[in-house]
């Protein structure tokens, strides 16, 4: 049908509706005009006037029958039913507050919880990044046999860029943060990337003034231009549109502004001293080409591309490996590489993607559970209603109108559910967005928006019909002499009806088993991340970075002459109980980049090299951090810049290289025709402290003593363990480090424990939802058992008399009661588990230490399950050794 | 006599729309112009006939206007819309196809 003709019948129906009266009259006037035609006919005939009116209604027949199919052809009969069915249910839910209240609370509060997660899976999962046709965006990484995902060497990429056959613009990327500095007031450290020309491109941006860098600016000398983003050209430079061609003064030296970008330009994330997708990047300068193009060893920077339209991920991989093997056959470096790629949108949500999931799936069981209790509580009451239902049946009412009926009521219900769900949404997702873990990506993109409210009105909607269609069914069925004839007595409900309310309730109690499984194993795996030992203490712990520009710190020596004389200052604070730096801290990620070496007197293994991840550290930052010493020293004074060369490794590198040997003294080197000086000497082996407190080992690492750093690490972090409150000391660092070079900026000043406690926040937040869920699932589920139970007992109070009239003890009618209360939950208990025990494997990944199919969860679940149970049939119980005989026998 | 059983209800919206195709008419008129063009084969009932124009009104298909008929007084008359007389095509159309389907199966009966 087009539109016009909708628009047609609506119009018509509408009309029907909204003139009732007058369609009345004129249908009246209508049938009346036939019969007077047939009286006249008849009366041409010959019949008299009497005669011909009474043989013309006769052919006519029953006027009100047609009639009344006249107006059931206008349509509208149905909404006026319905209409009537809202009314005759608004009056039969006031008439009943509490259970109103409690049905459409426990609804509002799961489809509340659905919608606040739905919101964050629309946001995060279902939005499109925002870059022009984004799934044509692909991150591209090197990979071999101990790396997954690696930087990219920046020579390959030249040579990739110029062979390719599969990307429209391919680009590279690496962190590079800046500092701004101006003629007068602090300098201000910029978040900022280094970028090759047609970065923007591959993410379909264009500056909002001036221009991208084109390929003459990633030739050495010719990089210093800069782009803005529209934050820091407003908020540093007032957004005067003049700022184009500029200079301005970054790293100490003078950089000419090209370009500015629009606002929320949002950058697509990075794993090589990552910062977090979003828009957290303040400027962006050229990546020049420098050094050696035969260098294929050092990998730093990071792929990105714009898929030619029609060609594969998949295409554009084997393109690229192509020419991987073509370059290794070129250089050595290029050696045991394939190539990696992903979409960046699965690159950028894949990590939260499954505990997403996983919510979505808890928060739909709780939505489920809501369901069945919902409609349990709806078929109780339908049993009380049972004679009411009989007396309409009897009065001719048809099945179909009595499940509409019903319907009405059940819809009303979820109607009102939704609509105060929605609300919750509105308020959870807020909350959600507040307690989302660190670093949880596309929190711009998480509203509650018509996409949600949708979502929202069609859950709303399902849920009515689901949880009402079944007691509507199961009450048209009704017999309506059986009905009248019990109703006398007591309003009864049948056998069946009852058993399918033991039914649902069983399966209330299995789901809500399997919700409870979920919380039981996620705290478990919590538990265990809080009870491995970090392998440092973070507490009373303040960091802060520096990052020396190359201009004032042109050498190793410079460098670090300026990170000695700064701790020396800041060991002499009142409050400093020990302080260090080094170029990171513990788990905050590490780039993957690992250093190769040779150890004195060992061959590595075919098709392997000793590698390890490489940092340098100050003699006290160890300490400071609280990383043991397990054998040999920490660095001292003794570790200068022109004595014998040393380093510090961790325990795994001592296990994995030097196994079974006492590894201080052994020597390594980073030369492949080593002089004496050119050997480090292993004197001191540190604790492991892992990637993350989820990881399973520790990786190798060493460090450098400061004074003997091989290059010169300008980047450090200060790690201060202080006496007391160690944000006091804060200022007093700033202070310091001006002191000593005004131009510096001390940024991103935070606490250990903070950084340490945002790698608990991911675990922790799916266990908070998950066990909220789960909690609120037990609630229903004890209110789906007990009533079930009550109103067993209701119904059998008059057989509890007799046995007590026989002589049966209070004790054994309550074992009776409960021991129903117990078989629910029994093989509700059982139900749940065998669930879990089959679809527990979609949480594994998500745990730590921990089987989803934990047996002591498992069997903790169940106790608990079948105690609740137990608990919630204990009112009733009591109630049920409450029977009065007499009442019975007078009954009988 | 009130349920269209002897006609086929898509056949009735047919002749009623055909019959007002060739002038705006009311129900007892429609009535009678089937029962004499069909040499009194087809009896529309009343019962059968004011369901279906209502029906078809709802539709869009017809639509009903009061005026004075001949015999003086006020009736209403139904005529066909733009909408109803594409609807009356479609309808012509299908009703060929299956009389001359099921013509066909006669036949082919026979000659068996």
């Amino acid at each position: 049908m087009t539109a016009g003709r909708w628009w047609d019948v609506i119009r018509m129906r509408f009309r029907s509706l909204a003139k009732r009266g007058r369609a009345e009259t004129e249908l009246d006037k209508e049938l009346r005009y036939h019969v007077e035609r047939q009286t006249e006919e008849n009366i041409a005939a010959g019949m008299n006037a009497r005669e011909a009116r009474e043989a013309a209604s006769r052919m006519f027949g029953g006027v009100s029958q047609i009639e009344e199919e006249c107006r059931e052809m206008r349509r509208t009969q149905y909404l006026e039913n319905f209409l009537q069915d809202l009314r005759y249910a608004v009056r039969m839910l006031g008439k009943n507050p509490t259970f109103t209240v409690v049905i459409v609370l426990t609804l509002a509060l799961s489809i509340g919880a659905n919608s606040a997660i739905f919101s964050v899976i629309d946001g995060v999962l279902l939005m499109p990044l925002p870059y022009p046709q984004a799934e044509r965006i692909a991150r591209v990484f090197y990979r071999s046999t101990s790396y997954p995902k690696f930087p990219l060497n920046p020579w390959d990429f030249l040579d990739f860029r110029a062979r390719n056959r599969s990307f429209e613009s391919f680009a590279v990327y690496t962190h590079a943060d800046i500092q701004l500095s101006h003629v007068k007031g602090d300098p201000v450290k910029l978040s900022a990337f280094r970028i090759s020309s047609g970065y923007f491109q591959v993410l379909g941006l264009h500056p909002a003034i001036g221009r991208e860098f084109d390929f003459s600016e990633e030739r050495p000398g010719n990089g210093n231009v800069v782009i803005l983003s529209d934050r820091v050209w407003r908020n540093q430079f007032g957004g005067t549109p003049d700022i184009l061609e500029k200079k301005v003064l970054l790293e100490s030296q003078p950089f000419t502004v090209v370009g500015v970008m629009p606002p929320g330009v949002d950058h697509p994330g990075n794993s090589y001293n990552s910062v977090a997708y979003g828009d957290t990047v303040d400027a962006w300068t050229p990546f020049t080409f420098d050094g050696n193009p035969n260098n294929r060893g050092s990998h730093y920077v990071e792929g990105i591309g714009r898929l030619k339209p029609g060609v594969t991920v998949e295409q554009a991989a084997a393109d690229f490996n192509g020419l991987m093997t073509e370059m290794a056959a070129q250089h050595e470096g290029d050696k045991g590489w394939t190539i990696y790629m992903i979409p960046l949108f699965q690159e950028i949500v894949g990590p939260v993607h499954k505990m997403l999931l996983v919510l979505l799936g808890a928060v739909g069981l709780v939505l489920l559970i809501a369901c069945v209790n919902a409609a349990n509580l709806l078929l109780a009451r339908a049993a009380a209603r049972h004679r009411e239902i009989a007396m309409r049946a009897a009065l001719g009412a048809s099945r179909g109108r009595l499940v509409r009926q019903m319907l009405a009521e059940s819809l009303l219900i979820s109607v009102m559910g939704g609509a105060f769900g929605a609300m919750l949404a509105i308020v959870g997702v807020r909350v959600l967005v507040a307690f989302l873990p660190a670093g949880f990506p596309r929190l711009d993109a998480i509203h509650v928006n018509g996409m949600v409210f949708g979502f929202t009105a069609a859950i709303a909607l399902a849920t009515g019909l689901i949880f009402g269609l079944v007691p509507a069914v199961q009450a048209s069925r009704t017999d309506p002499q059986q009905g009248l004839r019990d109703a006398g007595r007591r309003s009864g409900g049948s056998g069946r009806q009852t058993r399918l309310r033991a039914a649902l309730v069983v399966g209330e109690v299995g789901l809500a088993c399997l919700l409870l499984v979920g919380a039981g194993v996620l705290l478990r795996s919590f538990l265990n991340l809080l009870k491995t030992d970090p392998g440092f203490r973070p507490e009373h712990v303040l960091t802060a970075e520096i990052a020396l520009p190359d201009a004032t710190y042109k050498d190793r020596a410079a460098v670090a002459s300026f990170y000695t004389r700064m701790l020396a200052n800041l060991s002499a604070l009142p409050g400093t109980r020990s302080v260090g730096a080094g170029t990171d801290l513990p788990w905050t990620g590490y780039d993957e980049n690992m250093g190769g070496f040779t150890i004195e007197g060992k061959t590595p293994p075919p098709n392997e090299e000793f590698h390890a991840r490489y940092h340098t550290s100050s003699p006290d930052y160890f300490r400071a951090l609280g990383i043991p010493l397990v054998r040999g020293r920490f660095f001292d004074e003794r570790d200068k810049k022109d004595s014998q060369r040393t380093m510090i490794i961790n325990e795994v590198m001592s296990r994995r290289y030097w196994p079974g040997e006492d590894v201080i003294g052994k020597r390594i080197t980073f030369d492949d025709k080593p002089k004496e000086s050119d050997w480090f000497t292993v004197v001191g082996v540190v604790g492991d402290v892992k990637d993350k407190p989820e990881s399973a080992s520790a990786e190798p690492a060493f460090w450098w003593p400061l004074m003997q750093q091989p290059f010169a690490f300008r980047s450090m972090t200060i790690a201060l363990r202080a006496n007391t409150d160690p944000t006091l000391l804060a200022e007093s660092v700033r202070k310091v480090v001006r002191e000593l070079d005004p131009s510096l900026a001390v940024a991103h000043a935070k606490l250990m424990e903070k950084i340490a406690g945002e790698n608990f926040s991911t675990p922790r937040f799916a266990l908070f939802l998950v066990g909220l869920f789960a909690g609120l699932a037990l609630v229903l589920a004890v209110i789906g058992v007990y009533g079930v139970i009550s109103y067993s007992v209701s119904q059998r109070m008059h057989e509890f008399g007799m046995r007590v009239a026989l002589g049966a003890s209070s004790r054994k009618l309550l074992g009776m009661v409960m021991r129903q209360g117990v078989l629910l939950a029994g093989i509700g208990v059982a139900i749940g588990i065998g669930c879990a025990l089959v679809f527990g494997g979609v949480l594994d990944s998500l745990l730590y230490g921990v089987s989803a199919r934990d047996p002591l969860t498992l069997i903790g679940v169940g106790v608990m399950a079948i105690v609740t149970g137990t608990l919630a049939s204990l009112p009733s119980a009591r109630r049920a050794t409450g029977a009065d005989p007499m009442a019975s026998l007078r009954a009988e | 006599m009130s349920k269209p059983s002897d006609l086929i209800q898509g056949t009735l919206d047919l002749l009623i729309l055909k019959t007002i195709a060739l002038e705006p008419m009311h129900g007892w008129a429609v009535a009678k112009r089937i029962q004499q063009v069909s040499k009194e084969v087809l009896q529309v009932t009343q019962g059968a006939l004011y369901p279906a124009l209502h029906r078809l009104e709802q539709q869009g298909w017809v639509r009903g206007i009061w005026r004075e008929s001949e015999s003086g007084r006020e009736a209403k008359f139904y005529s066909l819309t733009k909408a109803g007389r594409v609807q009356l095509d479609k309808e012509l159309e299908q009703w060929q196809r299956l009389s001359s389907a099921v013509v066909m199966v006669i036949n082919a009966g026979q000659e068996a």
